[in-house]
């Protein structure tokens, strides 16, 4: 894979293992995540999907096994670091800042990270064009003086990847970002995906919807109970007769 | 020597007081999920009742004791019911609980002082069981004694009433998860206001006994009250048994801390234990 | 007139330990009940100064300032591993310990018998014993607290501090660290406490622990919530509300020990039926 590739993969993980309480979430897991493509990774539930995001954006700690961006090697992730190594993300339960508005959603992700210069930083029309471009490209501008708390849900969906959008990363892990999406939102977020390849980012899908799937991946991954079982094209992976197997034995 | 076990007693004397605050507060805790500020100026409330009904109107002090514990659980019903009930239907956070409690908490403390002044008073016109025994070297009064008595009484009742009684397993259905009890059939308010009416109940019963040990006044609430919870963290806030065991550490502590410094440091000393406890065990010491 | 100004000089005290209260309790979300312990220590550190080196005003309110903010930093860094509940509860413990200490550190703030002859301040040979020229200085004072409040809620900062109240955890994700964050706030708050604190000791020139009890922290509470949390005008309106409550008790011809205990009455029924009817206060933009 690598040798054809000839680039260094965006992210890897090299025998990552994850318990919780008791039960092994990610079992000895190793794989690469490609740069500049958009990968899906599929599998049950309770395969180590969700944990697996969450390990590479420093919300659990693993017990083992590393982790490398852009090929470099770094330590444990605390949450505010993955940030710092261009990794942004969206939550499977949106997690929005509900008692702010939709623009402030936005702009508080632009801002300066120190804080004593945060302190200083006032309004900045860059921060607000930035936020202006993020909200138009999801349909959100018009909702912007909106609480978030008062937006549908499909709307909270979209606000969580103009979030991550605003960030500028590098790499974008999106857990289910399809998911309870009408047609024409499932367009937008689509339209989205494209661009930020386009750009030449790195795209992380975690979905469950197999012909959005087939349409959109260059690379499919395939989790089960922690475990690798397989990857490779999108064709090529959803016809193995083993991945067909896992999924009707769910 | 004799210095150490008359710590000792004094130690296991007011760890009984706290047994009766904690076990109270842990079983509020454990089906509600919200700190009860409240639950401390019971005591308050039993104690002023017995110093109403005792000394202004010279009701027998056994029946006032009475309807002092009575009159405090009635009331720690009545705010569940009509404050802290009607917020948990609103889904309110914890936080406004909290500070729901915090508003009940200072009103009442402030209906307690108008209407008996802010002042030190005893609980009755003679002194009670003043009399004094002498056990290996401590001396301790007959209240003492019944304080240690009321303590594992009410511990041994409260353990076999949550272990063996229907309403046992519905509390401990609602403390671990209160929509799957609903579910089961269980009715949670009813469930949840019995909580509240033994727990106030039981700090009722504290605040009367404090009174006839040495003396009331509106505001002992909350030392109490800190107290209690701190054993009740130290306890995990889950079982009876830890926050007895909480108590005693709570009271341990506290009394050899004072003999090591002075009597008027023994509240900091117990809140310094809390905030090592919140920073080093939330969990508490025991496991569950 | 007199009696205006007086109002006037009260409100503004207790107007700035709301709107430095509503930084951390409002916009970041951090139930604290130690703001009490930071006024007092800032009242404190400024008599003892005054009184004992005779230093010249302005520079015992800083050196008060640098004080609290060392004290609010290890407090705060405490405190910044809680959260919701266990944080309210801790600080609860901050202030309590705090109180403990004004009471019996008696070599050092003469315990109960409290600090008496503070001088008013003397800046540059302008006396301000009239009440008219200190109504004027705490009126300034609250002018520059308001300024700084607003500059900080209005600053990227202040977007992020509401970002931690509503969800630490995701907006640590975007590279931010939130312990930092509700570090400096807490400090930034607590300094703004003692400079009250200040104000109020060279104001009424003699203090004493009393002032500075738990309840305290829970009136400052009182005004922030009904005047709306996260909204720096709602802490002015609650402020002017509650300074006046006992001044109306007074006028309808209450003792004055009645119409102190009346006001603990009234603002803690008050907590109570705004956590059930109005959470969010007559401006708030934020519910607990």
């Amino acid at each position: 894979m690598e040798k054809k590739d000839q680039k260094k993969p965006a992210l890897a993980v090299q025998n990552l293992t994850k318990h919780f309480s008791g039960v092994l979430a990610i079992d000895n897991l190793s794989l690469s995540i490609t740069q500049g493509a958009i990968t899906s990774i599929v599998g049950p539930n309770g395969s180590g999907k969700t944990t697996l995001i969450n390990t590479l954006s420093g919300i659990f700690k693993p017990e083992q096994g590393t982790i490398t961006v852009q090929g470099r090697t770094v330590p444990p992730l605390h949450p505010h670091d993955v940030w710092h190594h261009g990794i942004t993300r969206t939550f499977q339960n949106t997690r929005l800042f509900e008692q702010m508005t939709v623009l402030d959603n936005v702009l508080v992700v632009l801002t300066k990270r120190s804080v004593i210069p945060s302190l200083l930083e006032t309004k900045d029309d860059t921060h607000y064009d930035q936020a202006k471009q993020v909200l138009a490209a999801t349909n959100l501008w018009e909702k912007r003086d909106q609480l978030a708390a008062n937006l549908s849900y499909g709307q909270r969906k979209l606000l969580e990847i103009a979030r991550s959008l605003a960030t500028d990363a590098d790499i974008y892990l999106f857990d289910e970002p399809f998911a309870g999406l009408f047609p024409k939102m499932v367009t937008v977020v689509f339209t989205i995906l494209r661009s930020l390849k386009q750009e030449g980012k790195t795209v992380v899908l975690v979905e469950h919807d197999m012909d959005l799937i087939r349409k959109i991946s260059d690379h499919v991954i395939v989790l089960d109970s922690g475990t690798l079982l397989a990857q490779g094209s999108p064709e090529q992976v959803l016809s193995e007769k083993s991945v067909v197997e896992a999924y009707l034995g769910q | 020597m004799d210095v150490v076990f008359q710590i000792v007693a004094n130690s296991i004397i007011a760890g009984s007081l706290y047994t009766l605050i904690a076990s109270g507060f842990t079983l509020t805790y454990s089906t509600t999920k919200f700190f009860n500020i409240t639950h401390g100026v019971m005591t308050a409330v039993g104690a002023y009742t017995v110093f109403f009904l005792g000394k202004i109107l010279g009701m027998p002090l056994l029946l006032a004791i009475i309807v002092g514990v009575l009159f405090a659980g009635l009331l720690g019903w009545v705010l569940n019911y009509f404050i802290y009930q009607p917020l948990r239907k609103k889904n309110a956070s914890q936080l406004s609980l909290l500070v729901a409690s915090l508003g009940a908490f200072t009103a009442i403390q402030a209906c307690i002082s108008l209407a008996f002044s802010s002042q030190f008073q005893t609980i009755s016109h003679t002194a009670v069981m003043q009399k004094t025994f002498s056990i290996v070297g401590a001396s301790v009064t007959q209240i003492q004694l019944i304080i240690v008595a009321s303590a594992l009484i009410s511990f041994v009742s409260l353990t076999f009433f949550l272990k063996k009684t229907r309403f046992g397993t519905a509390i401990r259905a609602v403390s671990d998860d209160e929509e799957v009890a609903k579910v089961i059939g269980i009715n949670t308010d009813k469930v949840i206001g019995i909580a509240f009416f033994i727990a106030s109940a039981l700090a009722g019963l504290a605040g009367i006994l404090i009174g006839f040990d040495s003396a009331i006044e509106p505001t002992m609430g909350l030392a109490l009250l800190m107290k209690g919870v701190t054993a009740s963290i130290v306890g995990g806030l889950t079982s009876i048994f830890g926050a007895v065991v909480g108590s005693f550490l709570v009271s341990f502590v506290e009394n050899f801390g004072i003999f090591y410094t002075a009597g008027e440091w023994r509240d900091a000393i117990v809140f310094t234990l809390l905030i090592i406890f919140l920073m080093f065990r939330p969990n508490g010491i025991i496991r569950t | 007139m007199e009696y205006f100004l007086h109002l006037i000089t009260l409100f503004a005290i207790y107007a700035i330990l709301g709107l430095s209260l509503n930084l951390v309790v409002g916009y970041t979300g951090l139930l604290s009940a130690t703001h009490a312990a930071f006024y007092g220590i800032g009242a404190y550190a400024t008599a003892l100064l005054l009184t004992v080196s005779g230093l010249n005003f302005f520079f015992a309110v800083f050196l008060g300032i640098i004080l609290t903010s060392l004290i609010a930093l290890s407090i705060g860094s405490v405190l910044s591993k809680f959260r919701d509940d266990y944080y309210a509860l801790g600080s609860i413990g901050f202030c309590i310990i705090t109180f403990s200490i004004f009471l019996n550190w008696q070599d050092l703030t003469r315990g109960p018998l409290g600090i008496s002859g503070i001088p008013r301040p003397d800046i540059f040979g302008l006396s301000f014993s009239s009440s008219i020229l200190f109504a004027l200085l705490a009126l300034i004072a609250l002018g520059v607290t308001f300024l700084a409040c607003r500059g900080i809620v209005r600053s990227s900062f202040g977007r992020v501090l509401k970002a931690i109240r509503e969800d630490e955890g995701a907006i640590q994700v975007f590279g931010y660290r939130t312990h930092t964050y509700k570090l400096l706030v807490f400090v930034i708050s607590a300094a703004m406490a003692s400079v009250a604190g200040s104000l109020f000791a060279t104001y009424v020139t003699y203090i004493d622990p009393s002032t500075f009890t738990i309840l305290e922290s829970v009136f400052i509470l009182a005004i922030i919530i009904l005047g709306g949390l996260a909204n720096l005008r709602g802490s002015l309106i609650g402020a002017l509300i509650l300074i006046l409550i006992p001044e109306l008790l007074r006028f309808a011809g209450f003792p004055a020990e009645i119409a102190g205990q009346t006001r603990e009455l009234v603002y803690g029924l008050m907590l109570l039926v705004l956590m059930l009817r109005r959470p969010q206060g007559l401006l708030g933009e934020y519910k607990l």
